[in-house]
């Protein structure tokens, strides 16, 4: 066992015993989780719905989740399945359709480059993070943007393109 | 498009990858091939006021649990929050027309009637004390009044005295007197008002009896998963134990919340009331609407003293969210 899983049992159980410090176990999952189901999802709504979702049925269950050893966003990403098939019956898509799969190895890669990439995000100097935030979860077009934060348009997409490539290079494997 | 400035053609990208999900654009330029990976990477990148929001009411429902969890066994260290001496977080509000419940109570479980009062415009409220538990029934003096019964489990010494008391006092039997494969003696009673008490004494060193106090509600629904998940996010309520057959029903369940057990049973709903004692009602009125409750009237502080706000759950079951002065 190496130190992560450790540290991740003890916080598990911790929260067990106070719920208080589940916010801790989300803040480790929240990224990947989201990442999980945006990529099935279809819309920003409904991810954020699922996720939700996911995460207020942890803390309901979480008594009654038990270390075997296999990490704790395995169990979340079990109920992020389970969730999204719950919502497409209740969108009244076929019935028929399975819950979807949990990650395999390669999805595993690419989520977790993902949950880099948003930390990275999180990372950037305030007016290329303003650009992301408005440009990608908020659509906003460019005009839309320049006026938002007072620049020109060209400006903005000056700091668009710095801001991706900022991005590619910190993420190393994108170059 | 190469006479294109930089910045325009990778705008011109993005918007094809967020507008349409469409990637063409970025594959016939392969200058941009790698930044249009990280764009298209960012479309799945969450909303950082949603993950705080999310964040903020998961820290809330975990802060409210433990209040409340610890709320009334150390009342003494909480000065805000002190439970009314004798009541649980959870105490059922049964609406009859006159008196005939309490003297049900008494006469079949030796009830005794702690408290009386009027009810401005609403009749009387009444308060008595069952074993180790509180009832509160609300005499609305109407009998155009829908009555609105509920289920009880309710632990005697002696079930078949008790049974034969509350078939004496007016109750019909839905089922005499049996040792029950779940650990109790049981029988079955319908009072005149239509409640159900599911009467038992303990069986054997691992029953419930041993566990619950006297009178436990026992609501039905259709959907005990749903149920228990909506009480769990709106009332911080934790589950105790399920039992579920092949093709996901559940006969039987229990959650807890603060230091109150509830128990469920599929079935059709008798949607009744009950009284919900929260350090902060308001909080929890707002935790409840978002769960998908139904306001019936928001927090306000109410003639009795308590503050109190009313909502009606998925179920059809409505809630005094309170805090006694």
């Amino acid at each position: 066992m190496d130190v992560s899983t450790d540290e991740e049992r003890l916080l598990i159980e911790a929260a067990q015993a106070d719920p208080a410090r589940f916010v801790e176990l989300y803040d480790r999952n929240v990224d990947r989780i989201y990442a999980y189901v945006s990529r099935r999802a279809g819309s920003r709504s409904v991810a954020e719905d699922v996720t939700s979702e996911v995460f207020e049925q942890a803390l309901s269950n979480l008594g009654k989740f038990k270390w075997r050893g296999v990490p704790f966003v395995a169990w979340l990403y079990r109920i992020a399945s389970n969730a999204l098939a719950d919502h497409w019956k209740r969108e009244g898509r076929d019935s028929h359709d399975l819950p979807p799969d949990v990650p395999d190895e390669r999805e595993h890669q690419d989520l977790e480059r993902r949950v880099s990439l948003f930390q990275l995000v999180d990372r950037l100097p305030d007016a290329q993070r303003q650009v992301i935030q408005m440009r990608f979860v908020e659509d906003r077009t460019i005009r839309e943007v320049a006026a938002a934060l007072d620049r020109s348009e060209g400006a903005v997409k000056q700091l668009q393109l710095r801001a991706l490539e900022n991005l590619r290079k910190d993420a190393g494997h994108h170059g | 498009m190469a006479d294109q400035l930089l910045p325009d053609r990778l705008d011109a990208v993005i918007d094809a990858l967020v507008a349409r999900g469409d990637a063409s654009a970025a594959l016939r330029d392969p200058e941009l091939a790698a930044l249009a990976r990280v764009a298209a990477d960012l479309r799945h990148y969450p909303s950082r006021d949603f993950t705080a929001r999310l964040r903020a009411r998961l820290e809330r429902r975990t802060t409210m649990t433990t209040t409340m969890t610890s709320g009334p066994a150390e009342a003494g260290h909480s000065a805000d929050y002190a439970m009314r001496e004798g009541f649980t977080t959870v105490t059922p509000y049964i609406w009859v027309p006159d008196r005939g419940l309490a003297d049900f109570l008494v006469r079949t479980f030796d009830a005794i009637e702690t408290s009386v009062g009027e009810i401005p415009g609403h009749g009387v409220h009444r308060e008595l004390r069952v074993g180790s538990s509180m009832v509160m029934i609300g005499e609305s003096g109407r009998s155009d009044v829908p009555a609105r019964p509920v289920a009880f489990h309710v632990f005697v010494e002696d079930v078949d005295a008790t049974f034969a008391r509350a078939v004496t006092a007016g109750g019909t039997s839905l089922g005499e007197p049996e040792d029950r494969h779940y650990g109790e003696r049981a029988g079955f009673i319908r009072d005149a008002y239509g409640n159900h008490w599911y009467i038992a004494t303990a069986l054997g060193p691992q029953s419930l009896g041993h566990a619950l106090r006297t009178v436990t509600p026992y609501l039905h629904a259709r959907d005990i998963n749903g149920y228990m998940d909506f009480l769990s996010r709106a009332f911080g309520a934790v589950e105790e134990t399920r039992a579920e057959q092949p093709g996901g029903v559940i006969p039987y369940a229990r959650m807890r919340i603060g230091d109150a057990a509830i128990e469920f049973g599929t079935a059709d709903p008798m949607p009744g009331a009950y009284f919900l004692y929260a350090a902060d009602p308001d909080a929890m009125y707002e935790q409840a609407l978002a769960a998908g409750a139904k306001s019936l009237s928001a927090p306000a502080d109410r003639p009795s003293g308590d503050r109190i706000g009313f909502i009606e759950d998925p179920v059809g079951n409505h809630w005094y969210i309170a805090r006694p002065v």
